[in-house]
């Protein structure tokens, strides 16, 4: 019996006259990102096809499809002619092993299909338990199991059981694009996933300070966004060494100033670097009172120096538990409690200012040169294409 | 490049590389084989068994089995030497052993850590106080502490183990000691772990030096191989580099050891002590230094360092659930001292040149990095 892989999509079919765009655009990062296996791709009525693959790429083709936002859940379905006899047989393979309570459902697109829908899972449900009586039985209400039959119009059946949830949300570059700051802690890369899951595409930039944070950092950074980047679709890092900005707010600003101060240069670094590269908005993991510096006091802080494009914080009113569930589930949570320091650890005061005042942090930035500081960060960058 | 952290590895020797070199392409032959060609390497692996213990003094009392690294040689002795009961080592081990102790814990046996003293030798009226108040089975104690380079008299702490009670099977880790420090085994040793790529040979080779007499178990069961306590294939290639460098090492092992010395000295003569403490005693290895920059991060120096091309070990890993070196710590030093600690250790192959530079660098960044850094 031939298979067949049938994906379907997420919230695209609630989309009026622009629906076109959308479907088109997850085809194209479907095909994307199966570049390299063979197998034939058919676009259906708001699903897609993908038949006459290699038995021995399944597994590698549905890792592919967990990973591509706007897929909601796919099912590896047996493809069928539509009389009932091959209908029949292909439930009875599917049913071979099963135990439990279990129904049959049928979608008859074709109505000239005899019998109709109904008649047609009474028919079959009862032949199944005829064969498997010892093992199944019906519970129409909470079966353990579905077989689902669904009667094409072009003459065809699709058959199947499992139906596996995906990532769901929008395709990848329906949204615009952005720029995540990546840190190598836990919360940037969940932050990064949550906006490509709604379609951003998404570019990184992180600050390393070497010889305050070691090659090892960096490595991990690139890692943690490697792991993202499989959502993306690749991904494009960028590195920007921070060392001397903070040595000079280090030498001429308070020392519970020095988390704000470096926040406000990553910021005022990041607007600069997205409007070059073009992205739409800058992206953080920051969620709402974690640490000093992400009270709303510093937020604002950290806020106002950007100017001409948004701040998305997706984790911003997420519980610490609910990103490591999230980073978890994504795979990035083992390599982010790797123990190497990020940028932030080694020139953390004391007592970092919790609620900073606007007004004096204006006033201690003007002891630096803030813009040939950013000048310089800007002029040694690194980029990884991943 | 100056490389100066040979006590995590050192560099493989070309000539030793060259001359066994035969046995990794044309004697591939598995030592096991009842042909000519496996006997041949057969003989080949008594022979750098042979040179090993005469390298150490080793009377006909002992035997030498290898393993794959100083690690599995650790394991095995105390693993397999006694069943079960009272063991003892000190605060001042490699995880290899320190790890294991804390595994034999879990086991249910009982386990004592020694204190140190404040150069990470070993407290030795502590121990054998320890050992004549309780019915001790199994001791191990560290040859040259690989963080501090302090050496423990391990050939009268033997003699003292033995006489207070002759049943304990003793074990020296004498990784660091082994082919650098001038030292005849004592036969009140019973077992002694040693490793070839700190030695210039290869990574993937150790040994067990044991007393015949002493019976221990197998870690690893298999073919057979070493009397059937060490089974699996014997790295040919790499045990004849162990058997060539230990050769090489012991021709010279008192030139050598001079003229590390000499390095050592001139490194602590130019250091700054300002800025650095220094944690090894006078009369510790030479091969190895260990110093602390208080107020500056042992891993941020490094990192400066690396701008140099000077590479040196870090006694302080930076992980944020254990931040401080166990060793240096169980020295008795505050935080402070701890979050600094770097560790120099050389090689013949450093020159005094090379020496002199790195002190200069070490010394400049670690007085730059003070003024920036707090910690």
């Amino acid at each position: 019996m031939k298979e067949a892989i049938i994906i379907r999509y997420c919230e695209i079919h609630l989309k009026g006259k622009n629906r076109g765009y959308f479907e088109k655009l997850l085809k194209e990062n479907i095909k994307n990102s199966l570049n390299g296996f063979d197998y034939k791709f058919t676009v259906l009525h708001s699903r897609y096809l993908i038949e006459d693959f290699n038995e021995n790429d399944y597994v590698a083709i549905t890792e592919k499809l967990h990973k591509i936002a706007g897929i909601h859940t796919y099912s590896r379905a047996y493809v069928v002619d539509s009389d009932f006899e091959s209908i029949f047989n292909a439930c009875k393979v599917l049913c071979e092993g099963k135990f439990g309570s279990f129904k049959v459902e049928t979608n008859r697109a074709d109505k000239f299909f005899t019998p109709n829908s109904v008649e047609t899972s009474r028919l079959i449900g009862g032949r199944l338990i005829e064969i498997y009586g010892k093992n199944i039985y019906v519970n129409i209400k909470e079966p353990s199991f579905v077989v689902n039959i669904d009667i094409r119009e072009d003459g065809k059946t699709f058959v199947y059981t499992d139906t596996i949830h995906c990532m769901s949300g929008m395709p990848v570059g329906s949204a615009g694009r952005g720029l995540l700051l990546i840190s190598g802690g836990i919360d940037s890369p969940v932050a990064g996933y949550m906006t490509i899951k709604r379609g951003m595409k998404l570019d990184c930039l992180h600050f390393h300070s070497f010889p305050y944070t070691g090659e090892a950092a960096k490595e991990k950074v690139i890692e943690l966004t490697r792991r993202i980047g499989e959502y993306n679709g690749g991904i494009n890092l960028y590195i920007v060494s921070f060392t001397h900005i903070q040595e000079a707010i280090h030498e001429k600003c308070p020392e519970e100033y020095m988390i704000t101060m470096m926040r406000r240069f990553m910021m005022r670094i990041a607007e600069r670097l997205s409007k070059k590269i073009g992205c739409q908005a800058v992206i953080t993991g920051e969620s709402l009172g974690q640490v000093a510096s992400q009270t709303i006091e510093s937020i604002t802080s950290s806020n106002s120096v950007i100017e001409s494009q948004p701040v998305l914080r997706p984790l911003i009113c997420f519980d610490k538990n609910e990103i490591i569930d999230i980073s978890k589930k994504i795979d990035t949570f083992e390599t982010s409690i790797l123990p190497y320091e990020d940028c932030c650890t080694v020139f953390l005061p004391k007592f970092p200012s919790i609620k900073p005042n606007l007004d004096r942090v204006i006033k201690s930035e003007k002891n630096l040169d803030v813009e040939s500081l950013i000048e310089e960060a800007m002029a040694n960058m690194e980029i990884h294409h991943l | 490049m100056i490389y100066l952290d040979n006590a995590a590895t050192t560099k493989p020797d070309e000539s030793c590389l060259e001359k066994a070199s035969i046995f990794n392409v044309d004697n591939f032959y598995n030592p096991s084989a009842l042909y000519r060609e496996g006997l041949n390497n057969a003989s080949e692996i008594k022979k750098a068994k042979k040179t090993i213990l005469k390298c150490i003094g080793a009377t006909q009392e002992f035997e030498c089995l290898f393993t794959s690294c100083g690690s599995e040689s650790d394991n095995q002795a105390i693993f397999c030497a006694v069943k079960r009961g009272v063991y003892v080592t000190d605060k001042g081990e490699h995880s290899a052993v320190y790890k294991s102790f804390l595994e034999l814990k879990n086991r249910g046996n009982t386990v004592e850590f020694i204190d140190l003293n404040s150069d990470g030798s070993v407290n030795i009226d502590k121990l054998f106080d320890y050992v004549k108040n309780n019915r001790v089975d199994f001791v191990s104690i560290i040859h040259v502490n690989n963080e501090t380079g302090a050496i423990n008299d391990v050939n009268f702490i033997a003699k003292t183990l033995k006489s207070i009670n002759p049943k304990i099977v003793f074990h020296v880790d004498g990784v660091q000691a082994y082919g650098k420090i001038p030292y005849v085994l004592s036969r009140d040793i019973d077992l002694y772990s040693i490793s070839a790529h700190k030695i210039n040979a290869l990574k993937g080779v150790g040994a067990l030096i044991k007393k015949k007499k002493v019976s221990i178990a197998p870690l690893i069961f298999g073919g057979g191989q070493e009397n059937g306590l060490r089974s699996g294939t014997e790295n040919i290639f790499g045990i004849k580099v162990f058997e060539y460098a230990s050769a090489k090492h012991y021709d010279n092992i008192l030139e050598s050891y001079n003229y590390v010395l000499g390095l050592k000295n001139r490194f602590i003569e130019l250091l700054d002590r300002d800025v650095f403490t220094i944690i090894s005693s006078d009369n510790s290895s030479p091969y190895i230094l260990s110093v602390s920059a208080k107020g500056v991060r042992g891993e941020v120096l490094m990192h400066s360092l690396e701008e140099y091309k000077i590479i040196v070990g870090n006694g302080s890993a930076c992980s944020s659930k254990n931040p401080f070196s166990r060793v240096v710590e169980a020295c008795g030093y505050d935080k402070k001292i701890l979050d600094g600690v770097v560790r120099i250790s050389f090689s013949i192959e450093n020159t005094l040149e090379e020496v002199e530079f790195a002190v200069d660098k070490l010394n400049c960044t670690a007085r730059k990095l003070k003024g920036i850094m707090r910690v």
